[in-house]
């Protein structure tokens, strides 16, 4: 490809404002010197020039509202789930701070049991784990009541 | 107040910055949606698909990025979504619509023009538009991102996800097959 023709390729993008500082330098050079490139770069110019002037379609005021309305509502939902979930996080530790406390508890306890009841009763970790996954159901049940409740609330708004 | 602080507003969840952030928007990105789905009721389900979009992902946006490129690559990345579910063709068909609307500014008239130079001139911006829906839509997404939106090259390349030599090369490909169709359609016409 010779000069002449590289430069060819380059006068549309020339009329688009979409060349590179030594390209526009190689373009201009050459316009200068050859009136084929010229006209051509010059037939150019009205299509570019109409592309910027084309009217912009403007969306509709109740399009604009309507956006809006439903992307408040995401964002306070995505506000409301993220307090759901740190006050989640803070009772999860909770609970197992209160579990790793009552094994304490518990060892004491059933150590006084253990010594009322005789050698045979020795199954800490059984009455521990059974605490535990009380414990542990009861949080679950209060869950799923509270989550049943937020829902009903919710449709009723 | 300027786009970065709007988004940094956004971040902390304030609404009024998503006001602002919408209102600022409204006209490029609607624009912008016609352009490639090229049917108004598609745009506007995608104008707020996408605003929808930005929330849910405004705490990933990396700050020092371009706002501007990135709303856009979130509107394009569900606007080829959509062509691909509803219209998998449309992607490289020309549709007979015309998407062409004309504005309540582009009514007033300028004193310095007669009126037979803006019927010429609306009529030369119906043969153009027309001419461009009739382009595939990787065309006229670039066409709109230059022209309209005035979008340097670089900045096109991070909406559309491609190197920078591939958006010259589309847009120069965009701009020949405009003509082209702009001399098949009005032969002896002003475009040759």
């Amino acid at each position: 490809m010779n000069e002449h023709d590289k430069i060819r390729e380059l006068l549309a993008l020339a009329a688009a404002d979409a060349l590179t500082s030594a390209e526009e330098k190689q373009v201009a050079e050459h316009v200068r010197s050859c009136i084929a490139c010229s006209n051509e770069l010059e037939a150019w110019r009205p299509i570019a020039s109409e592309l910027r002037r084309l009217p912009t379609p403007q969306p509709s005021s109740w399009l604009v509202q309507a956006t809006l309305a439903r992307a408040e509502a995401k964002l306070t939902e995505q506000a409301e789930h993220d307090w759901n979930r740190r006050v989640m996080i803070v009772v999860v530790a909770f609970a197992w701070l209160l579990t790793i406390a009552s094994w304490a508890v518990f060892h004491v306890v059933s150590g006084r049991f253990e010594r009322l009841l005789g050698p045979q009763f020795s199954h800490t970790w059984i009455s521990f784990a059974a605490f535990t996954a009380l414990e542990w159901l009861a949080g679950g049940v209060a869950a799923v009541m509270l989550a049943i409740r937020q829902r009903g609330e919710r449709r009723l708004v | 107040m300027a786009v970065d602080a709007d988004v940094v507003r956004l971040r902390r969840g304030d609404l009024n910055a998503l006001s602002e952030l919408i209102t600022r928007y409204q006209n490029r990105l609607y624009r912008y949606l016609l352009r490639i789905v090229r049917q108004p009721a598609e745009a506007e389900d995608l104008f707020q698909q996408t605003w929808l979009r930005v929330v849910e992902k405004i705490r990933s946006f990396d700050a020092s990025r371009n706002f501007d490129a990135w709303l856009f690559t979130l509107a394009r990345n569900l606007a080829i979504d959509h062509l691909r579910r509803i219209r998998p063709q449309s992607l490289d068909e020309p549709l007979a619509n015309s998407w062409h609307s004309e504005t309540v500014a582009d009514r007033i008239p300028c004193k310095d023009h007669t009126p037979l130079d803006h019927a010429l001139a609306a009529e030369r911006r119906t043969e153009i538009s027309e001419a461009m829906a009739g382009l595939p839509m990787i065309y006229r997404e670039v066409l709109t991102l230059r022209f309209e939106d005035e979008m340097k090259i670089e900045e096109i390349a991070q909406v559309t996800a491609v190197p920078v030599s591939t958006v010259k090369s589309r847009l120069r490909r965009s701009l020949e097959q405009l003509r082209y169709a702009l001399e098949a359609r009005y032969p002896g016409g002003t475009w040759q």
